[in-house]
């Protein structure tokens, strides 16, 4: 509707054609050949292979791929609890000491991923509570990392709900208990699962902080993404990071099917 | 009513619930903000748990600690500009020159926002490493002896795998805020005989400033904090401020000068979360 | 959209007495609510009479909708207390306060099918099961939407949402229904019919106290038994419906509720004969109306509705003015004439007109009964 002549919107079609290309198409599609190819010295892989991929799933991958998802699932359970919890608690503050919380429950999401690696290893390393080369470490990274997006998603699902919805509930003698569990928490069900969707994808990306404060024998996918192609392994590294992206997006889409289903019926 | 809708309604009982607010403010407050308190007093405290500001004045005057925030800098200002530029010109065929499956493309390039950093480092390493595509190509093409395009090992190829991760962070605030661009404002533009350039420029860019501003800011927050890029490329050259702390921590064990940069990390990072707080809300999100 | 009467053939199985419930009265001693420093809701004292409509209408910001909010719980008075029959609920939690109450977006549960909507309350407050499902047939069928129970909210349209709302409110048999623009959110064709059948809904269910508040007169006209006009946050009058339209007590009052012509008089004899008129003149011309204690050489208002007007008169319509007609407007039913009557717009409705209607800057006369009139004092501000 802004550029009438043809000419004129292809040029602008082409442009954008090339830059999606370049800078999102070209990367996918570069990923997913070298982790098929099987020898690349020239131009183009000499011949394809899906041998990195049977690597990986018999070496330390399956592994990662646990590792990954057990720490995506906990932490991102933790946090949406947390989240939803802290969300639901500051609506009955008073509003100025709301919007500090508010604020404060925000901050984990603005500071750098390698400080708070290196916070938990201060703070955790000695005695009474020494988490430093357990599991429970980097399940605290992630949890820290992703807990300001589900806080986040949460508020943003409470602000959009009718305030009808649950005076009309008080009103007809629901008690807060019950109201929480039989209104607000069902209406709010889409913004969870979106909330869980996302703090579980970031927490499969996660590297900084987990290159902090992983134990051995918890290495998450991208920590073990990252010593392939530290060692020059980049194939196999390649093939490691179609594997995260698989998962990631199969999760997402399984879960907005789910939404979706939510809001249908 | 206008009456209860405007104002806040106070609440009839305020007192039982105030205290539900405490296991998950003392959850974060164990895991996030008791730690951060430790590197701040880290920073400031030699081995005998006197403070001393000492170190803290050597590091901040150490060779590798300004090259780290000088770089730090550069290659922040420099992807937010072309995050801002990519956004906008994505943006505004997107939603003002559509094609046929303009709106997949557009989700497709939202799902970004949700892979790790990383993967596109990864892959420029194929495309433009120095065994990478390009230069395979060139150097059969002209029988060059070396490979000619070496920008990924400085700071321009980070700079160029930011723009690509973050520019859909300016884009998705753009695309709402066109969306509320009345079209019918465009075409009577248009049908007074405006040219596309000036409606962009009089009609289009006024009303998406605040989602410039607010995406910016976001980016320049991100691009700061950024660490799985700038570990991947691995380029001696290109250290910055995160990347400086994990060196130092992990491979040097240098604890005390790792809090003392993540301190300056830290204060830099929340200062461009305050100017992303306050462009968001003058945006209204 | 095609809407089923409320209490259609299926009210007949309906034991309406089932229903009917013994209706509290509401009374507000002295309620006041103030935001910080801004005061919503000056010290209000009214009182509800069991199984009694009142209407609170008045415009956006007048504090109607705060009073409502304070009965329900959602609102704190600052001062003053509120009781439903011999309760004392100022410190009750909106779940202990035994009400029904109806929204203008409806609030439906979106999750929640038609029956579970209407069971919700009993199921809230631990309500047998039988009993549950006794309730949920009752109510439904009150309101004519037996055959929906197993939908969801967004299957139905705005009125039949608006019903099961009601329904909702009806099952936990509340002491008092606070209804809320209820009717507000619907199309002008499907709100008159509502409004029927919600004075349908309150002959099957004479025990029951309603607050119903809008900004609609035509829906509180309809409606009430009695009627409070609010206006900056106090009660501008408050009184039984047809005597505050026949009688308004001000200026405020006679424009809010219906049209009104107000022509300023000054009375020159106070209220005499046996239907206590008193005469005021309107320029040269002598009028006579309804008193309410005025003295010769006070200056008032004389209200006259547009429907009361006439261009011919008879031995009851005896007062007589004139005026220069300044437009037509033909509406079908109806047609309007607007006269300018010694520089006061005066408005006409008129079902039946001279066969030859005066041309637009003539001279005409009006003639009104003085039965139709009051005098209305000027309020004291605005």
């Amino acid at each position: 509707m802004l550029v009438w002549s043809r000419p004129g919107r292809i040029v602008l079609w082409l442009v954008f054609a090339l830059l999606f290309s370049v800078l999102f198409l070209a990367p996918l599609a570069v990923i997913l050949l070298s982790s098929l190819a099987d020898q690349w010295n020239g131009v183009l892989p000499s011949g394809l292979t899906t041998e990195h991929y049977s690597d990986v799933v018999q070496g330390a991958a399956w592994k990662a791929v646990k590792a990954s998802l057990v720490t995506g699932f906990l932490a991102g359970a933790v946090a949406l609890v947390s989240g939803t919890w802290a969300a639901l608690a500051l609506r009955i503050q008073d509003a100025t000491l709301a919007r500090v919380l508010g604020v404060l429950f925000f901050i984990p999401s603005a500071v750098p991923s390698v400080s708070v690696g290196l916070g938990l290893l201060v703070a955790f390393s000695h005695p009474p509570l020494l988490l430093n080369g357990t599991i429970a470490i980097v399940m605290a990274a992630h949890f820290v990392l992703i807990s300001a997006f589900t806080f986040g998603n949460v508020s943003a699902g409470l602000a959009r709900l009718s305030p009808d919805f649950e005076q009309v509930a008080s009103s007809l003698g629901a008690r807060p208990a019950y109201r929480l569990r039989h209104v607000t928490l069902p209406l709010l069900a889409p913004y969870l699962v979106a909330a869980f969707g996302l703090s579980f994808a970031l927490s499969m990306g996660e590297l900084g902080a987990t290159v902090m404060v992983y134990p051995p024998g918890w290495v998450t996918l991208p920590v073990s993404i990252f010593s392939l192609t530290d060692r020059g392994d980049v194939f196999a590294g390649a093939a490691l990071t179609m594997v995260l992206v698989a998962v990631t997006l199969i999760l997402l889409l399984g879960l907005e099917r789910v939404t979706g289903r939510q809001a249908r019926s | 009513m206008a009456d209860a809708a405007v104002l806040p309604a106070p609440i009839a009982k305020k007192v039982p619930g105030r205290f539900w607010i405490v296991p998950p403010a003392a959850l974060l407050a164990l895991l996030f903000f008791y730690p951060l308190v430790l590197i701040v007093q880290q920073a400031f405290m030699d081995d005998s748990g006197m403070a001393n500001v000492g170190e803290f004045v050597r590091v901040l005057h150490a060779r590798f600690f300004l090259n780290a925030l000088i770089n730090t800098i550069t290659i922040s200002v420099a992807a937010t500009a072309g995050c801002l530029i990519v956004g906008l010109v994505l943006g505004l065929i997107l939603a003002f020159v559509p094609f046929p499956g303009s709106g997949v493309i557009a989700r497709l390039i939202d799902t970004f926002i949700a892979l790790p950093t990383f993967l596109v480092t990864l892959a420029f390493t194929f495309l433009y490493g120095s065994a990478g595509m390009l230069n395979a190509g060139l150097m059969e093409a002209f029988s060059l002896q070396a490979p000619p395009v070496n920008f990924l090992y400085s700071t321009w190829g980070v700079v160029l795998a930011e723009v690509t991760v973050y520019s859909p962070f300016v884009l998705r605030p753009l695309l709402a805020a066109f969306s509320l661009v009345d079209r019918g404002q465009i075409e009577a533009a248009s049908v007074l005989g405006a040219r596309p350039f000036r409606i962009v420029r009089q009609v289009i860019l006024p009303a998406a400033v605040p989602a410039l501003i607010a995406g910016g800011s976001l980016c320049l927050l991100l691009t700061v904090n950024e660490f799985g890029i700038v570990l991947f490329i691995g380029a001696k050259g290109v250290i910055t401020l995160p990347l400086l702390i994990y060196s130092k921590a992990i491979q040097e064990s240098a604890y005390q000068v790792a809090c003392i940069i993540a301190v300056i990390n830290i204060a830099l990072s929340l200062g461009l979360f305050g100017l992303y707080r306050f462009a968001a809300g003058r945006l209204g999100a | 959209m095609s809407v089923p009467a409320f209490t259609g053939s299926n009210v007949m199985d309906v034991d309406a007495a089932k229903i009917r419930g013994a209706g509290s009265n509401v009374h507000f001693d002295k309620v006041s609510v103030a935001y910080g420093a801004h005061v919503v809701l000056h010290p209000l004292t009214l009182d509800i009479a069991p199984g009694e409509i009142l209407a609170m209408i008045g415009p956006s910001g007048s504090g109607k909708t705060t009073a409502l909010r304070a009965v329900a719980g959602f609102v704190r008075p600052a001062s003053g207390r509120i009781r439903i029959g011999a309760t004392d609920v100022t410190d009750l939690p909106p779940y202990e306060r035994g009400l029904g109450m109806v929204v203008q977006n409806y609030a439906l549960f979106p999750h929640m099918r038609v029956e579970d909507n209407v069971a919700f309350g009993l199921r809230a407050q631990g309500a047998d099961k039988a009993l549950i499902g006794e309730r949920v047939k009752d109510s439904l069928a009150t309101v004519g939407m037996s055959g929906f129970a197993k939908r969801y909210p967004r299957e139905l349209s705005g009125g039949q949402q608006q019903r099961v709302a009601i329904a909702r409110a009806l099952a936990v048999r509340p002491r008092v229904l606070l209804l809320d623009e209820p009717l507000s959110a619907l199309d002008a064709q499907i709100r008159r019919n509502m409004v029927e059948e919600i004075a349908k809904l309150h002959r099957d269910l004479p025990g029951l106290t309603i607050l119903y508040v809008t900004h609609d007169q035509t829906e509180a006209l309809t409606l009430a038994d009695k009627i409070a006009i609010m206006r900056d946050g106090r009660v501008s009058s408050h009184g039984p419906t047809a005597e505050l339209y026949r009688r308004p007590p001000n200026r405020f009052t006679a424009e809010f509720l219906g049209r009104a012509n107000l022509l300023p008089v000054t009375v020159t004899e106070g209220a005499t004969g046996p239907k206590g008129f008193a005469k005021a003149k309107l320029g040269d011309a002598l009028l006579a109306g309804a008193a309410r204690g005025e003295k010769p050489g006070d200056k008032t208002l004389l209200c006259i509705r547009p429907q009361h007007l006439s261009l011919t008169g008879d031995e009851e319509h005896t007062n007589r003015i004139v005026g220069t007609l300044k437009e037509v407007h033909w509406q079908g039913e109806l047609t309007h004439l607007v006269l300018d009557v010694d520089g006061t717009p005066v408005r006409v409705s008129a079902t039946r007109l001279p066969v030859s209607l005066p041309e637009r800057g003539s001279v005409v006369p009006l003639f009104f009964a003085p039965g139709d009139t009051s005098l209305v004092p000027e309020d004291a501000r605005g």
